[in-house]
Formats: structure tokens, sequence, C-alpha cells
């Protein structure tokens, strides 16, 4: 891949900063920030809701102005991405930045054969045409774990079962070779038999081609297990972000906890024990920390915003982390 | 996929059925005598026995129909009273390849001004594009087409000599002059099918662009005018294709009334004409015909749609 010449291997390949994505009035995220460095991965955490799917849209830049309106900088590989030309912008999507879908299902078009949308990528961002481009949807296809991959190509989305649409999916968006695959909850759709078989084949594929990558996810143990870094979002803000491993041997931030305490039991394979309480309503939101109706930490000085503190390695949202 | 097929060439068989036995006591009910109406002037009780006779008309209901069915089928639909011509020659040779012309003519049309119109006021929604789109929609919905054909009739043909009012030249013949002469006629029948297409169109467009598959091309790197017109549009066929299809009984119903208002010589004028003769028979043929077409354009369009729709198409 061709890498602009201002991209330099220490400039992170994906920074957030005070990020924020307004719908109307409603500030769906609100100061976001985070880094992604090359070759590593990140989850996304949170219940539904948070802002997970968002963040991810907008980083491929689907969601733009003037259907949302933007603050602050996503810089994607020393490119500045919020005030980018939509004609930039293709250039990246699918190409450099692919988008692998919760639901493969939906996110497959019903009346275009697998091997049609597979083609697309190839065609327009390779350049690809013929029977060169259907040897390499061939490998493709092959790359994750489809046999008789020439015979699939042919098929619609329909006849094949929902792991296997997922694994088209997967191959579209590897399909180019992108610098960042973003992964919104990519086996939540799945049967739970297949869900681990899906993961670990997306975990191989961008390790293969040292990709970075972001893993929306809701489960804190297997996050944990499959990034390097976490970032806890709670009603549209990142309450915390630490190393996978510190994070969850030592969560700091309350939410982090409790998500935690959740993981666990789930783990266990004990009655899920959820959250007391719910995310607010974004339209009414607490003044303060976003936390304190449902925190059990909380106090006077909580009526106040927690800035998000870091120490160089960690960072937290919270008075009383 | 066999059995689909199977199943609509049984229901369309017996459509078919029923049109006959229809169109047959029709023929039966119709007041006037055939007997007295062939004979015209001519009329004595030993003539009007033969001619009974002769016609069958003494023998059981259920022979008479077999033999008018089989008569029908083999394309022996009898002489018109009033010009002698063989009704066959008549009805499908000569009034109804101007009905056809008329209506694919007006479909054209629908679906050319009709899908843009659409697609236009999907992707403006609210805004005074849409309401201009949605507007014209709703006017050629709500306009009846006779009067419709009448204003067009008194603007572009009379008032600005742009089209010809009355009368018809075989496009088959001289596809220029012959498309001129249909022009007026065609979109009198196509405003109401505009205003549907374009309904239509716009909701679907709506609800398939809010589908994951649509986010998904953008996020493969597809730019919006592909998005929109190859994976989105693509979708939106099915619902039109549907929509169209129920509909196209409304159009054999607004051609005839089109055809009377140009005085085009289609099978709805030929339908009108021998009604107010009291030609039977040609009524008949007229009524066997549409139907037979009715149901023809009905199964085609059902085929369509199973092309159109892959997850019926392949369900072997
Ligand atoms: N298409 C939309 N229109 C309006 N609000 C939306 C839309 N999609 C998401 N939201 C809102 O944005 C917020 C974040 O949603 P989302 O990013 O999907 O959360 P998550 O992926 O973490 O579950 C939610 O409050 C949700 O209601
Ligand atoms: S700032 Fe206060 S309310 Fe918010 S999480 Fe920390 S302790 Fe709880
Ligand atoms: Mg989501």
């Amino acid at each position: 891949m061709d890498h602009p010449a201002v991209a330099e291997e220490d400039v992170p390949l994906l920074s957030l900063q005070a990020f924020s994505l307004a719908r109307g009035k409603v500030d769906v995220l609100d100061n976001v920030a985070f880094e992604l460095g090359r070759g590593q991965t990140i989850g996304l955490i949170g219940e539904s809701g948070a802002g997970k799917s968002t963040i991810a849209l907008a980083i491929i830049g689907l969601l733009r102005p003037p259907e949302v309106a933007l603050r602050g900088s996503i810089r994607f590989d020393g490119v500045e991405l919020t005030g980018l030309a939509e004609a930039q912008y293709r250039q990246l999507r699918g190409n450099r930045i692919g988008l692998v879908f919760q639901d493969a299902t939906a996110a497959l078009n019903p009346c275009f054969t697998v091997g049609a949308q597979l083609a697309e990528p190839l065609s327009r961002h390779l350049g690809l045409r013929g029977n060169e481009r259907r040897q390499r949807s061939i490998e493709l296809l092959e790359s994750v774990g489809i046999g008789e991959a020439a015979l699939r190509l042919d098929a619609f989305p329909h006849e094949l079962s929902g792991g296997m649409q997922q694994r088209v999916m997967i191959a579209m968006a590897l399909a180019c070779d992108p610098q960042l695959l973003i992964a919104d909850e990519p086996t939540s759709a799945l049967d739970v038999t297949i869900q681990a078989q899906i993961m670990e084949l997306i975990l191989e594929r961008v390790r293969a081609r040292s990709a970075s990558a972001i893993f929306v996810l809701h489960d804190l143990a297997l996050a944990a297990q499959v990034c390097d870094r976490v970032v806890v979002l709670y009603a549209g803000q990142v309450v915390e972000v630490a190393p996978a491993g510190e994070l969850f041997a030592a969560p700091r931030h309350p939410y982090t906890r409790a998500l935690r305490a959740c993981s666990i039991e789930l783990g266990q394979e004990q009655v899920l024990a959820p959250i007391p309480g719910s995310v607010p309503g974004l339209e009414d939101l607490p003044a303060g920390c976003r936390f304190a109706p449902r925190c059990d930490r909380a106090s006077a000085q909580c009526a106040q915003t927690p800035p998000l503190v870091s120490d160089g390695i960690r960072s937290v949202a919270c008075w009383h982390a | 996929m066999p059995n689909r097929f199977l199943a609509q060439v049984g229901q369309t068989a017996l459509v078919l059925f029923f049109v006959s036995v229809a169109s047959f006591v029709f023929l039966k009910l119709a007041p006037g005598d055939p007997v007295s109406l062939m004979l015209g002037s001519d009329y004595n009780k030993d003539s009007y026995d033969r001619l009974f006779t002769e016609l069958g008309l003494d023998r059981p209901w259920m022979v008479q129909y077999t033999t008018w069915l089989g008569n029908f089928v083999t394309g022996d639909w009898g002489r018109s009273f009033v010009s002698n011509e063989d009704i066959f020659r008549l009805a499908v040779m000569q009034a109804l390849p101007v009905t056809l012309c008329l209506a694919a003519y007006a479909m054209v049309l629908a679906l050319l001004v009709g899908i843009p119109a659409g697609v236009l006021s999907a992707l403006k929604r609210d805004t005074w594009m849409d309401l201009c789109a949605t507007g014209v929609a709703v006017f050629g919905n709500a306009f009846p087409s006779f009067y419709l054909g009448i204003v067009l009739i008194w603007v572009f043909g009379v008032g600005l000599g742009w089209f010809p009012t009355l009368g018809f030249v075989a496009p088959w013949e001289d596809p220029l002059e012959g498309l001129w002469y249909l022009t007026l006629p065609a979109i009198t029948l196509a405003a109401w099918y505009i205003g549907l297409i374009a309904r239509v169109t716009r909701a679907s467009l709506l609800d398939v662009l809010g589908h994951s598959y649509i986010l998904a091309a953008r996020a493969r790197g597809e730019g919006a005018t592909r998005v929109v017109w190859v994976h989105a549009m693509r979708n939106v066929l099915m619902p039109l294709t549907t929509t169209l299809g129920l509909q196209l009984g409304g159009m054999l119903r607004g051609a005839v009334m089109t055809e009377v208002v140009f005085a085009l010589p289609g099978l709805g004028m030929m339908i009108t004409a021998a009604t107010l003769n009291r030609e039977y028979t040609v009524v008949q043929a007229g009524v066997m015909l549409s139907g037979l077409l009715f149901v023809l354009v009905n199964l085609m369009v059902d085929q369509l749609y199973t092309w159109l729709d892959p997850r019926l198409r392949r369900l072997a």
C-alpha cells in the first residue's frame, strides 16, 4: 500500500481528539479521544446506545455533515478526516479502512451475488478486472475459510448461512488490505457456537497483515483477550482507557467495575446481573458525571463533570477512582 | 421454481376458463336475437329456423359452449354482421396492435418520468423539489384521464398545433409519424401511472436506503450515485413491479377510455363501437381477448417478479 509522505511510523495510525458528534441538538458523542497505534488493536466497550457504532461510522466517514455536526478531530495516517472531501474519503473506504458490520445478513445486498459485491472494492480501488479479479475473489473467500469458493461467488447471500455471510463480509472488508479494520460487534448476530471461530478468524487475518483494528464489543472479558487497549464508553463519553489486561485486572471507573462484574459472571455462566438502572437518554443527561444516578460511589462532587485524567498509561474520568 | 410456475399456469388456465364461460353466458343473455340480427331484412320463419339449426342454437348449452370454445381456440371467431369482416382479423390483427402500442408507449413514458421523479423526491425529501414532484404525482393520480385527454387535445393539438388531435398512423408502418400520433394519447394514459410510479418509487427507495446493505456498499467506497441507482434501485424494482402488476388491469381500462377520446382504432374502440351496434359476437371476442391479454400480462409480471427476486429464483 502506498503511504502518504507525511505519515511517519511514530505517528499513530488513528487518533481522535476532542471529537464530538451531534444529531440535531443531541450530542451523541462528547469529547471522545483515543489513539490507535500501527499493528495495534483497540476495543470499544459500553452498553447499547453508548455511541460505539457512531464512532465506527464517523471514522469511516459515513456520518458526516449535514446529517450530523462534527467537532474536534479524527486523524488517520497523518490526514485530518473531518474536513476531507467526499471524493478523497471514498478512496479510503473499503481500501485503507475496512468495516465489518454487526449483522452480515442485513449488510449484504439480497439482489446481488456474493461475487458481484466482493468485486466492487477490487475494481474500484485495485482496478482489477475479469479473470484476475475473479481469481483474487476466490483467494479472498478461501482466506476466510470458505470452501468451494468459486461456486460461492455465484451464490446469492440468502443461499449462505449466517456464519458464511459474516465470513464474506470479512473477506470484503479485507479485500484491499486495509491498514485499519473496524469490526462492529462482528459476532453478536451469530450463533454462539461459531462466535469464537469468527472472532479468531478476524484476529488471525488482522495479524497476518499487521493491520490495526478497532473491535466494538460488549463483553469486557473478550475485549481483554483480543485487544491491546480498551476504551470504555458511557453515554457518548470516554470514561476509561487502559491496556486491556490492566483494565480487566484492575478497573478503576465504577462503570468499568460494574461491566467487569457482569463479564465475570457471564464467563462462569451464571445468571447475568446487569448493572442496576439504565443508560440515561441523551436528551436528558444528568449534569456532572453522567454515571452518577447509577453509581454507588457518587458524592456531591460528582455534580461536576469529572475530567479524563491520564497517568501516561491509562486514563479515567471519575472523581473517586 | 417449476412448482411455482406450474401453479401459475394452472391458475391462469382457471381464470381463462371463467373468462370464457362469462363471455359465452354474456352472449346468451345479451338482448336481441343473433339469428334475427344476422338475417336483417331477409327475415321469414323458414330462413330463421334454417339458420337457427345451422348455428347449432337448438343444441344443449354445454355443446354450444364447447363448439364455440373450440372455434375460438382455432381462430374461427365468426364474421361481423355489419362489415362481414372476419372477427379474428378485426380484433387480433387490427385492433390489438393499436392497443398494445398505446399501452407500451404509455408504460415507457410513465417509467421514464415516474422513476426519476420518485428518486428525486426521495433524495430531496421534504424540500421544495420533493413537494413539486409529489404535487405532480398527486395531480396525475387525481385528474380524470378523459378530461386530461381533452385538455391535452385543446392545448397541444388545437392551441399550439404540436400534435395531431385525432386519428392514428400505424407505428409499424411509419414509426416516427406513428409515435407522433400516439404521443398525446400515451401521455393521457401515462399520467395516472406516473403518479403511481413516483409515489411507489419514493416510498420504496426511502425504505431501501435505510437498510444496512446501503451503508455497507458505501463503506466499500461506492459513490452515492451508484449506490442509489444500482444498489438501491435494484431493490426498489421488486415492490415497483408488484404494484404495477396489480394495476395493469387498470391500464387496459384506461386504454379503452383513451382510445375513445382520441378515436384510436384499438380494442377499446372496437368494443365500444360493437356495443353501440349490438354486435355481440364482436363484443364477446373483445372481452375474451382482453381477458386473455390481462391474464398473459399478469403471468409475465409474475415471471418477471420471480426473476427479479433472487430469493424466489433459486429455491432449488
Ligand atoms: N439513525 C439514528 N438516528 C438518530 N439517532 C441515532 C441513530 N443511530 C443511533 N442513534 C443514537 O445515537 C446513540 C448512539 O448509538 P450507537 O452508536 O448505535 O450506540 P451503540 O453502537 O454503542 O449501541 C444512541 O442514543 C442512539 O439512539
Ligand atoms: S465521578 Fe462520581 S458518579 Fe461519576 S463514576 Fe465517579 S464516583 Fe461515580
Ligand atoms: Mg452498535
